[in-house]
């Protein structure tokens, strides 16, 4: 009943299972190790039944062959892929998802197009019919796939080339890859006599020099000032010492998010500090701050000098007896520059001993109560 | 008439039925065609007439078709003649409605204008969602009698007849802020801050629900404005000011606020509450609970409402005789708020028994890793049946 072949890979599979089940009762931690077992059982399992089933692949007697002249099929890829995403998943699982989801993808995608091929193959003997029929299948899927993917990786590279260059440099490759563009287009629209070598030569080679240049900028980095910035924390800065930020918003309200985001405004002009609340036109020196949720003030400069916002947020235990003010600050501002200040208090102001306040240092006499029901 | 084509007439006319008399139900506080404020009136003016050009092109279509259908069935006819295109009725027929959704077009933005217009605003409340409720804080505005920040939850209350101006935000996911009968819905949304002005034309109390899925409880996620005159609403104004009173001593209430102490007050804040030793007694939510923030319960029986408005604090009875109220005698009646008769003693004790059965929420221990062991709502706190009875005791007194 068994071949000699299914008896080795049956062998093979009951071995796996069994050293899986003894791996898994005595080694801790053995997820990984489990994984690789049972992957191994399965795949002898699986070729332990083809072997079964095509008895070793020994012609028997009654076996018709093919016919003398028959046309072989065309080897296809679909297999090779559809193992390596296999494999894909199988390392996926032990190793990160990003694996996992990547073979997962090629697993289905080789699994779709292994089985309609094979489908349409069998459908006629005419090869040109046979062709036509898989496209009308997978044609609707693979054009808008491949697009997306082709976009992506364009879109990819060249992001990560204007991240690395300069921004003047990054001004002028985007000028001028948009003029080379707008100008091949051109040519091909108005040449359509053009060899379709020629054309599909140029978009080539244009595709794989964006996508060279990609990954050298990638491998490259950030440019150095994308670098800082970064490490910048912003929009909670808490510089109320020696300055070090550099990047960050000089025109705070002229970012899209910060028109309907702050609760206040807080301004300094001629030496006085006044806020303005949201959807209240007056100014105030107190204002009402919703507890234990971030909430966001712009600090605007309109002074003669530049100056900082430092808001007062209470005290915090450090160690046993030990507390420390809280304090929360924007970067030195310019004048007529302006800055957002995002924040959280999450008691109320009946328990701090001081209110909670916004001021500017060397500003003696002025300052914001912030209220906190 | 065959018996199917009977039974066919007799099922679409009684849906018709059924949905033209949904429409006539007299306890329907979320109806969207009344408007109590001029907001809401702004709605209704531009909705009217767009429902009825809707409903006009409607009918002429569905009857153009259910025409169609009937006249042109297949009857064992020979093919007509087919032909293509008829460029003058295409073209009619892509100008007319063009002109129909232009025409609404410059309605609708005036009143996306009109809506947005905050600058004669007189009066402000900051509204915060969270899961699953509303929290309402007055600022201080002293032309209103206002001189110290309030904070309150589930009821809002406003002045009638006064522009009030919604500053809305949340503490956790996006919320929406609906009251039908006073102006449409508006985003909550965590980090931002968006305004939505109301007003409301004469006192009384106007329902509304948070309308965008903000999770477990959202359909728990309830809220009320309430609506006063302008001297009631200073009455109001004045008691919520004050501080909640200690209850005396030898009374159930006075260990009632002993197991306050030692249980409510890790996330709920009494304005006034003392601890043993004298020191005001801090509530502190953003410890405990996953928004940062619990509902304060220094007046909760001037609400009518608990648990995100979601269950009454009135018993049936007295429930009925404020909500059925008319415009002339609700203030006096909600100001009176919750006596000792009219406390909804069974619902109470449930929510303190084991608030999670009443209102779903994320209050398993084993299910906090996610929110670093931090509630989502209130949990059960595993309070005895004696202890209980204290805390109702102490609650009836937070007037």
């Amino acid at each position: 009943m068994f071949t000699p072949g299914s008896k080795f890979f049956l062998g093979l599979t009951g071995f796996s299972l069994a050293v899986c089940v003894l791996y898994i009762a005595l080694v801790d931690n053995a997820t990984g190790g489990a994984v690789a077992l049972l992957s191994i059982a399965a795949a002898s399992g699986v070729v332990a039944g083809l072997s079964l089933f095509n008895r070793d692949g020994e012609v028997a007697v009654g076996d018709t062959a093919a016919p003398a002249g028959a046309e072989q099929l065309p080897s296809s890829m679909w297999p090779l892929i559809a193992s390596v995403g296999f494999v894909g998943v199988v390392a996926g699982l032990i190793t990160h998802p990003i694996v996992f989801f990547l073979g997962l993808i090629a697993l289905l995608a080789a699994g779709t197009e292994w089985l309609v091929q094979s489908w349409s193959e069998g459908a006629s003997s005419d090869k040109a019919y046979n062709a036509s029929l898989r496209g009308r299948m997978l044609h609707p899927l693979e054009f808008p796939v491949l697009a997306l993917v082709g976009l992506g990786i364009i879109i990819l590279s060249f992001s990560r080339v204007m991240l690395a260059v300069s921004r003047d440099a990054g001004a002028i490759i985007f000028i001028v890859a948009g003029a080379v563009v707008l100008f091949v287009g051109a040519i091909f629209a108005l040449k359509p006599s053009l060899k379709k070598t020629l054309v599909v030569g140029i978009c080539v080679a244009s595709a794989v020099g964006v996508a060279a240049s990609g990954i050298a900028a990638a491998s490259n980095g950030l440019r150095d000032d994308l670098v800082k910035a970064k490490k910048e924390h912003h929009f909670s800065h808490k510089e109320c010492g020696e300055e070090e930020g550099e990047h960050f918003d000089h025109l705070a309200e002229g970012t899209i998010s910060m028109r309907s985001n702050p609760i206040a405004t807080v301004e300094l002009r001629d030496g006085k500090l006044t806020a303005r609340e949201l959807g209240v036109d007056k100014v105030t020196q107190t204002i009402t701050f919703p507890r234990s949720n971030d909430a966001t003030i712009i600090f605007r400069n309109k002074d003669e000098k530049e100056a900082r916002l430092t808001a007062y947020l209470g005290t915090k235990a450090v160690q046993d007896g030990v507390v420390e003010e809280v304090l929360n600050c924007t970067q030195m501002i310019g004048i007529d520059h302006e800055q957002a200040l995002t924040f959280k208090i999450a008691k109320p102001s009946m328990a701090s001993e001081k209110p909670y306040t916004l001021t500017v240092p060397g500003l003696e006499g002025q300052s914001i109560e912030i209220m906190v029901p | 008439m065959s018996t199917t084509t009977r039974r066919i007439v007799a099922g679409v006319s009684g849906l018709a039925a059924t949905s033209f008399l949904a429409g006539c139900a007299k306890d329907a506080p979320q109806d969207t065609w009344q408007p109590k404020g001029s907001n809401a009136k702004i709605i209704d003016d531009l909705q009217q007439p767009v429902f009825a050009i809707a409903g006009v092109v409607g009918v002429i279509v569905f009857c153009v078709v259910v025409y169609c259908i009937i006249k042109f069935r297949d009857r064992g006819q020979a093919m007509p003649e087919q032909t293509h295109g008829k460029p003058a009725l295409e073209i009619g027929m892509t100008i007319l409605p063009a002109l129909i959704l232009a025409g609404v077009g410059v309605f609708t933005f005036r009143t996306v204008f009109d809506l947005s217009k905050t600058s004669d605003t007189q009066m402000v409340v900051n509204v915060t969602g969270q899961q699953w409720w509303w929290e309402y804080d007055y600022p201080a505005q002293p032309e209103l009698g206002i001189t110290a920040p309030i904070i309150t939850s589930g009821q809002m209350v406003i002045p009638v007849g006064t522009k009030v101006l919604l500053r809305e935000t949340s503490r956790d996911v996006i919320h929406s802020y609906w009251i039908p009968a006073l102006n449409g819905k508006r985003d909550a949304v965590p980090g931002r801050v968006h305004t939505l002005r109301l007003d409301a034309d004469k006192p009384g109390i106007y329902a509304g629900q948070c309308t965008e899925f903000c999770g477990l409880s959202h359909a728990n996620m309830r809220m009320e404005t309430i609506a006063l005159s302008k001297e009631d609403f200073a009455a109001w104004v004045a008691n919520q000011l004050a501080d909640a009173k200690s209850p005396a001593e030898n009374t159930l209430a006075k260990e009632g606020e002993a197991v306050f102490l030692n249980q409510c007050v890790r996330c709920h804040q009494v304005n006034g509450l003392k601890k043993a030793d004298g020191t005001p007694a801090i509530a502190a939510p953003d410890e405990n609970v996953w928004s940062g923030a619990a509902p304060n319960l220094t007046h909760l029986m001037s609400r009518n409402t608990f648990a995100g408005a979601s269950w009454d604090l009135l018993n049936k009875k007295c429930r009925a005789d404020v909500w059925g109220a008319s415009s002339e005698t609700v203030g006096k009646k909600y100001l009176a708020g919750v006596s000792e008769e009219c406390l909804n003693q069974t619902d109470l004790r449930r929510w303190l028994r084991n608030a999670p059965a009443m209102k779903p929420m994320y209050a398993d221990p084993k299910q906090l890793t996610p929110t670093n062991g931090k509630y989502r709502g209130m949990p059960n706190l595993g309070l005895s049946e004696d202890d209980i009875d204290k805390l109702v005791a102490y609650l009836s007194t937070l007037k």
